[in-house]
């Protein structure tokens, strides 16, 4: 069993594409934590090593990307968890590119079909475990 | 599945140690592999926990009203174990109880974990009593257990909690739904929440009205979301706990709760053997004999 939190950092308040994700791939047969809104990056990271998930994902449509996701990253580092972590939101290419070279999976932008998404978290699971 | 991987001796340790990581990895094993996770179990000291039990229909606001309890318990160690459901058609879930609990998520004192029921039709997860020993081998001094919403007939969480907590809403159906047996008989405690509610009036008076004459079950009255009643619940908990250690009404608890643990882990065994079984042309008498025979046979220790 896969188990993936859905987590949204920052201000913005526009959830519907966390939902959607989380959705699908519960649709996938995955078991998902969805944390809500409005979470600091202590909350999340603290919430995905809690929680023992295989993956989490990050929603942001706020630009504030660049901040928010470095810093759970180190913290998830900090608290000595290696999961993969994917990104989905408004996240221009070469911020994606940055993001990527930093450690995140993979960047999804708007139009991603969420099959795709739920096959590749299949995928980092099989290679965070390999 | 689990991307970093602990040795037994590691576990052990690490839940003396109060590791918090150690405790997340501990409970991921109840659920991966709960014959495992009881071995280590018995070489682990177990604190007696106050394990209380919440219960109700969806959207009462058991969730709310925990992390209203949460803020009321400081300094206390609390571990909480929250249960939604699995899909019966894809085997996922969606487990949303934390996101009214996160403002607690980095509050060193609390632990919160998330469960799906993975097909356990009383209410609860198939590795609840796995998960609840956990809690109380890191030392926890409560254990709360929040089941899946439920209907009228999931009481499992009766068979783990000292105390059962059954959460009502002024929404929430006429006098009949409070006459009928199960749930409503499972509480050692009524709460109605949402008492901003002018209809809760209507709902206490009826409560009171179906319960005179049986057990008094006390009924409190909160409304969650702005944290009116919860002390004076959090406070009847603490005395509730004190009164049942000592009247021994605890050890019957405890006593009812390790048959049930028991149960549970025959009942996966034997769920294990039926599903291996080659069915073809045999009569179920003839497939229960062999099945019996090679539970008999298996009995390990």
């Amino acid at each position: 069993m896969i188990k993936v939190m859905i987590a949204k950092p920052g201000l913005d308040g526009h959830d519907r594409g966390a939902k959607v994700v989380a959705k699908a791939l519960r649709d996938a047969g995955m078991e998902v934590i969805y944390t809500g809104i409005r979470q600091t990056p202590e909350q999340i990271a603290q919430s995905a090593v809690d929680e023992d998930v295989d993956v989490l994902g990050i929603s942001i449509l706020s630009g504030a990307h660049m901040k928010l996701v470095p810093k759970i990253l180190e913290l998830l580092k900090k608290m000595g968890s290696n999961m993969p972590v994917f990104v989905g939101g408004i996240i221009p290419k070469e911020d994606a590119k940055r993001l990527k070279e930093i450690g995140v999976v993979e960047v999804y932008g708007p139009g991603t079909p969420t099959s795709e998404i739920a096959e590749q978290v299949r995928k980092f699971v099989e290679h965070s475990n390999a | 599945m689990s991307n970093t991987r602990m040795r037994e001796d590691e576990f052990l340790e690490g839940i003396k140690s109060h590791d918090r990581r150690s405790l997340a990895k501990m409970l991921s094993l109840c659920e991966k592999d709960p014959e495992t996770a009881n071995v280590l179990l018995d070489k682990l000291e177990k604190k007696t926990s106050h394990v209380v039990g919440i219960t109700g229909s969806p959207g009462v606001g058991k969730s709310t009203l925990i992390s209203a309890i949460l803020d009321k318990m400081n300094g206390k160690n609390v571990g909480v174990i929250v249960v939604d459901p699995s899909s019966p058609f894809t085997g996922g879930a969606l487990l949303g109880d934390r996101v009214r609990m996160q403002s607690h998520a980095t509050n060193e004192k609390f632990f919160i974990r998330s469960f799906a029921n993975r097909g356990a039709l009383g209410g609860l997860s198939p590795s609840i009593y796995e998960a609840c020993d956990t809690f109380e081998s890191f030392g926890m001094d409560n254990v709360i257990i929040e089941t899946v919403g439920v209907g009228q007939s999931e009481i499992d969480v009766s068979n783990i909690a000292d105390t059962v907590i059954v959460v009502l809403s002024p929404d929430n159906g006429d006098e009949i739904q409070m006459m009928k047996a199960g749930l409503m008989e499972i509480a050692d405690l009524f709460v109605i929440n949402k008492s901003d509610n002018p209809r809760s009036q209507i709902l206490l008076s009826r409560l009171r009205a179906m319960t005179a004459g049986s057990k008094e079950v006390p009924i409190y009255l909160t409304n969650a979301v702005t944290s009116e009643g919860v002390e004076r619940l959090v406070r009847a908990l603490d005395s509730r706990f004190f009164q049942i250690l000592s009247d021994g009404t605890l050890s019957q608890k405890r006593r009812k709760r390790l048959l049930n643990h028991v149960k549970s882990m025959i009942r996966r065994e034997l769920d294990r053997l039926v599903q291996s079984f080659e069915i073809d042309g045999i009569s179920p008498k003839e497939m229960r004999d062999h099945i019996i025979e090679e539970l008999c046979r298996k009995k390990r220790l």
